[in-house]
């Protein structure tokens, strides 16, 4: 295995894949550090470049913008104080703060460093656990499926912050998107009202891109108009420091690295929960093991390390899932999954087997990024202010014009576009009317592979109690119910509590 | 600068450059990329199949060949994108048997005649293909564990396509029942038997290495010979079965394609098969370089549409 | 009866779900197939109904309970940048197998850039008419030449 790697980090350097997986690593910082871009849009203005690279260069390009995506929202985080991507609200607790306080260069690097380290953790499980989880994979057969597809909803549905019922409208939403269109069994026609248009069914990636592009740039479009925030500084701050200090402050609370780092992972590898409730939970459990809870919020170190660590270890934990079970972790996995099927590549539990390389490779970038990331912040942490500027005039037509290029080329045709249009207003949509997105992507992700397996697991035998007998399959449903449970008992707990406040739009 | 007189500007320019390509079309074809639809996923076995191939088409006509993959609903996507593109010589659609097989499912509305046939480039021979879970050594093992207990014994398979349709040829001519569980397109069947979740599939011959390291299992191929491939596979003949069955797949234009067009193609295509290049990336695909000039496969064509009319109709799967 | 956004939503779900729950009787049954093609839509369609159900429920429970108090529904309309937004790009998406990518393309950066943020002096025309430029022309390179993507062409321009 070790040698693999080796082969893995040898073929990476070479030019062909260094270049599109530093591009997407300076792209994630950049897309990262923007407020209001969040990395599933930039991975989805990325998408498009990688059709026609070979799919190991697409991958690196896509896993760069991933791990910089990271790290580049703590400089916005820490210096305007708006976390430049929702992985990183959590760090500007304390690095706003703490920046505020005079120690700007201190806030930025102990984040960086945090996500170095913390990425370094979350990769080691990576490269550690893929292979083995797969082989285990191999046994799910269309009940064991079907039953992981239900706990994967189950919990996103529950965790859905507005309420119960709204997340599992959310989810039928996604899960009814895939069955319009033809079956996956006969090709018969359903729900497409004699339409060719709708009778050739939803893309996912068209979709996806169209509900999120839209949502998030015409929700940047109506702040737009809202007063703008306090701007930063004026004078440009000083971001020198001692770097083996902070790597110092870092490495003496191992404690804390390992466990945020261990939450991240373990964040990541659930399905749809994502980095910003990786960041979040970090960041709390930080404050209650710590012996100075009070400080907190007044530019405490622990703060930033424990976000930022467990938002980069959250994507290695990710991308565990989607390379064992072919399930991506959050929208940022499911773009990087279209991609693959894109370029022909099933994840899944023969993807260790099939393309050890292009597996190796992945390890390799991932690791790599980290590395790159460190460096793109150094070299242009102070530029990244001036982009952070960037009018959102100029970026709303690029960032479209790129979305339109990524649908049509899917599949070269203008069905594809049609598709994003109509689902960038039903997505709008649907988060002025407070509905959760991220069920309705993992219903959207998952709705054929649910279907498919439910009828597969029939066709193979018609015993329906075999999704009960079976161990890992009922051991599954037996989670997915507790999970249900969970959540209706924290709902009714905090039922009296809940006030009208909207919430921000679910990324 | 002026955006709106830019736009004018550039608007006039476009007209202009549009009006001398319809002109000059016909004189030099061709000059400008050629796009071929694949109406499948990169990387599926088609795909693989027609990449190697524009390459060489591409030497040929001196013009890029892209590939467009136009996926979904079985195929017809592609189908359907290709027929109502312009006849101009600039889209062409790289097809295989499915076209027959959807149309008389009822699943698609697009027939073969839709388009003028431009040359056949390869055949891919089926392989009966059986799990490591499962105890037959031989076809003479598996008919008589399959008499005994019919109807049981699962296949995996893309139902009303190539591989349901190959199995189901089987079935009938050995007078055994198996019992069909949807898998589509080769990966997610080779997950299903590689883990024992199904206990026969249709594959080819590039599970050869999966065979060879023991995690799967050969059971006869449908080829009139052995191959050389693998040599010890019997062929569905030697067993007794009266079954040939191959995966042929084609070029076609949409139909009113001028016809010096056509012969253009033609000629570049029976050119780009007979490249060193392209036949050993076949070899290692399981595949033979199977050509025929665009007469011939015109009547080849009418003969399989007939063949899988008939054996939809023995299915009874038959929609049309 | 008060009904707030939550109730409105529920109920639209409910009654998409409903309409679309008869539908899949009318779906043909398939041979070799135990369940037919609207099984699983049905699961999904009534958990969709059933959660309509429940949510336009509670928002009128919740309302009934807060009694007088009870904020009347107020329909918050899209701003109006936001509308524009979403009628240039639906232009744009029009236009495109129209007037071809690079054209359709120009224009829209363009007027996207000029309806975001309408420019005040020569030298804003000047950087509106740039970044227009070099989108078009960047992308169209990058695509069409490096990577092998083959952009629409305009049906009317041809070009």
């Amino acid at each position: 295995m070790i040698d693999l790697l080796a082969n893995g980090l040898v073929q990476i350097v070479q030019w062909k894949y260094l270049l599109p997986l530093l591009l997407g690593t300076v792209a994630g910082v950049i897309g990262g550090a923007l407020p209001g871009v969040t990395i599933t849009l930039t991975i989805i203005v990325v998408l498009p470049f990688t059709f026609g690279l070979d799919p190991l260069q697409g991958l690196a390009a896509m896993t760069g913008v991933y791990v910089g995506g990271s790290a580049g929202g703590l400089v916005t985080a820490c210096l305007l104080g708006i976390p430049g991507t929702p992985s990183a609200i959590a760090t500007t607790f304390e690095g706003f703060p703490m920046a505020r306080g005079g120690q700007p260069g201190r806030a930025i690097w102990l984040g960086v460093w945090a996500s170095f380290f913390g990425g370094l953790i979350g990769g080691a499980f990576l490269i550690l656990v893929t292979g083995p989880l797969a082989k285990i994979a191999l046994a799910f057969g269309p009940w064991e499926y079907f039953s992981l597809f239900i706990l994967a909803m189950a919990m996103v549905a529950g965790l859905a912050e507005a309420s119960l019922l709204k997340g599992v409208i959310a989810t039928a939403i996604g899960l009814l998107i895939t069955v319009i269109g033809t079956d996956p069994i006969m090709a018969v026609p359903r729900f497409n009202f004699g339409s060719e248009f709708i009778g050739a069914g939803f893309p996912f990636l068209p979709v996806l891109i169209g509900i999120f592009a839209f949502a998030q740039i015409m929700t940047d479009i109506e702040k737009m108009s809202a007063p703008k925030m306090a701007g930063a500084a004026g004078a440009a701050p000083s971001l020198r420091v001692a770097h083996l200090k902070v790597i110092g402050e870092i490495l003496s609370r191992p404690f804390l690295l390992l466990w945020s780092s261990l939450v991240g992972i373990v964040i990541g590898v659930l399905p749809a929960i994502g980095g910003s409730a990786a960041s979040v939970l970090a960041y709390d459990q930080a404050k209650k093991f710590s012996r100075r809870p009070e400080k907190f919020g007044s530019g405490v170190p622990e703060g930033i390390i424990a976000s930022e660590s467990s938002n980069n270890a959250n994507v290695g934990g990710s991308l565990v899932t989607i390379m064992a079970f072919g399930i991506p972790g959050d929208a940022v996995t499911a773009v990087m999954l279209g991609a693959m099927t894109i370029h022909g590549i099933t994840s899944g539990p023969l993807f260790m087997v099939k393309h050890s390389e292009l597996a190796y490779g992945i390890y390799a970038a991932y690791i790599l990024a980290h590395v790159l990331m460190v460096a793109v912040v150094w070299v242009c942490a102070l530029f990244l202010l001036r982009i952070v500027n960037v009018r959102l005039a100029v970026l709303a037509p690029v960032v479209m014009t790129l979305c339109v290029i990524g649908a049509y080329a899917l599949n070269n045709t203008m069905q594809g576009v049609y598709v994003l249009l109509l689902f960038g207003v039903i997505g709008y949509v649907l988060v002025k009317a407070g509905f959760p997105l991220a069920p309705l992507i993992l219903g959207l992700i998952l709705g054929d592979q649910i279907e498919i397996n439910l009828i597969r697991a029939i066709m193979t035998d018609d015993n329906p109690w075999l999704f009960v007998t079976r161990p890992i399959s009922g051991g599954l449903l037996l989670a997915a119910a507790t999970s249900v449970g969970l959540a209706v008992w924290q709902h009714l707990r905090h039922q009296k509590k809940v006030a009208a406040a909207e919430s921000e739009p679910n990324f | 600068m002026d955006t709106r007189r830019t736009a004018i500007v550039l608007a006039a320019l476009g007209t202009a450059l549009g009006l001398s390509t319809v002109a000059a079309a016909q004189s030099q074809y061709p000059e400008r990329p050629i796009k071929m639809i694949v109406p499948w996923a990169a990387g599926g076995d088609t795909d693989n199949i027609f990449r190697p191939f524009a390459a060489e088409l591409q030497k040929q006509l001196g013009q890029p060949v892209v590939i467009a993959n136009v996926t979904g609903a079985s195929g017809t996507a592609g189908a359907r994108e290709a027929r109502n593109s312009p006849a101009d010589g600039y889209t062409l659609y790289a097809v295989h048997d499915y076209i027959h097989l959807t149309y008389y499912a009822g699943i698609s509305d697009v027939k073969y005649t839709d388009f003028e046939p431009i040359c056949l480039v390869a055949a891919t021979p089926s392989v009966l293909t059986a799990s490591p879970k499962t105890p037959w050594k031989s076809w003479q093992d598996l008919a008589e564990d399959a008499k005994k207990r019919p109807g049981q014994i699962t296949v995996g398979a893309t139902l009303g396509s190539t591989s349901h349709i190959f199995p189901a040829m089987i079935e009938k001519a050995s007078g055994v029942k198996f019992k069909y569980v949807s898998y589509e397109g080769l990966a997610p069947r080779m997950n299903a038997i590689l883990g024992g979740h199904v206990d026969l599939t249709d594959s080819n011959l590039t599970q050869k290495g999966s065979v060879e390291a023991g995690l799967l299992k050969f059971i006869a191929i449908a080829s009139e010979q052995r191959t050389p491939e693998a040599p010890n596979v019997p062929t569905l003949k030697e067993l007794g079965m009266n079954i040939v069955y191959e995966v042929v797949r084609g070029v076609m234009a949409p139909k009113n394609t001028p016809a010096a067009v056509r012969q253009r193609l033609d000629q570049a295509c029976t050119k780009a098969v007979t490249e060193p290049a392209f036949a050993a990336s076949m070899k290692a695909q399981g595949t033979a370089v199977a050509h025929k000039n665009s007469a011939d496969y015109a009547k080849f064509l009418d003969k399989i549409d007939g063949d899988n009319k008939a054996i939809m109709a023995d299915l009874n799967l038959l929609k049309r | 009866m008060p009904l707030g956004r939550d109730g409105i939503a529920g109920l639209i779900a409910a009654a998409l779900g409903l309409v679309l729950f008869v539908q899949t009787f009318a779906f043909p049954q398939m041979p070799l197939v135990p369940v037919g093609p609207g099984f699983y839509p049905r699961i999904v369609l009534a958990a969709m109904v059933l959660a309509g159900a429940g949510l336009a429920l509670q928002d009128w429970r919740a309302r009934r309970g807060a009694g007088a108090e009870a904020e009347p529904l107020r329909l918050s309309l899209p701003g109006r940048l936001v509308l524009a937004g979403f009628a240039i790009v639906a232009a744009y998406c029009a236009l495109l197998p129209v007037l071809g990518y690079r054209l359709a393309t120009l224009l829209f950066v363009a007027i996207f850039q000029a309806a975001l943020e309408w420019p005040r002096q020569a030298r804003d025309w000047v950087w509106l008419a740039g970044v227009a430029l070099a989108t078009t022309v960047v992308t169209y390179l990058m695509f069409e030449s490096y990577l092998l993507v083959l952009l629409p062409r305009g049906s009317l321009t041809g070009w």
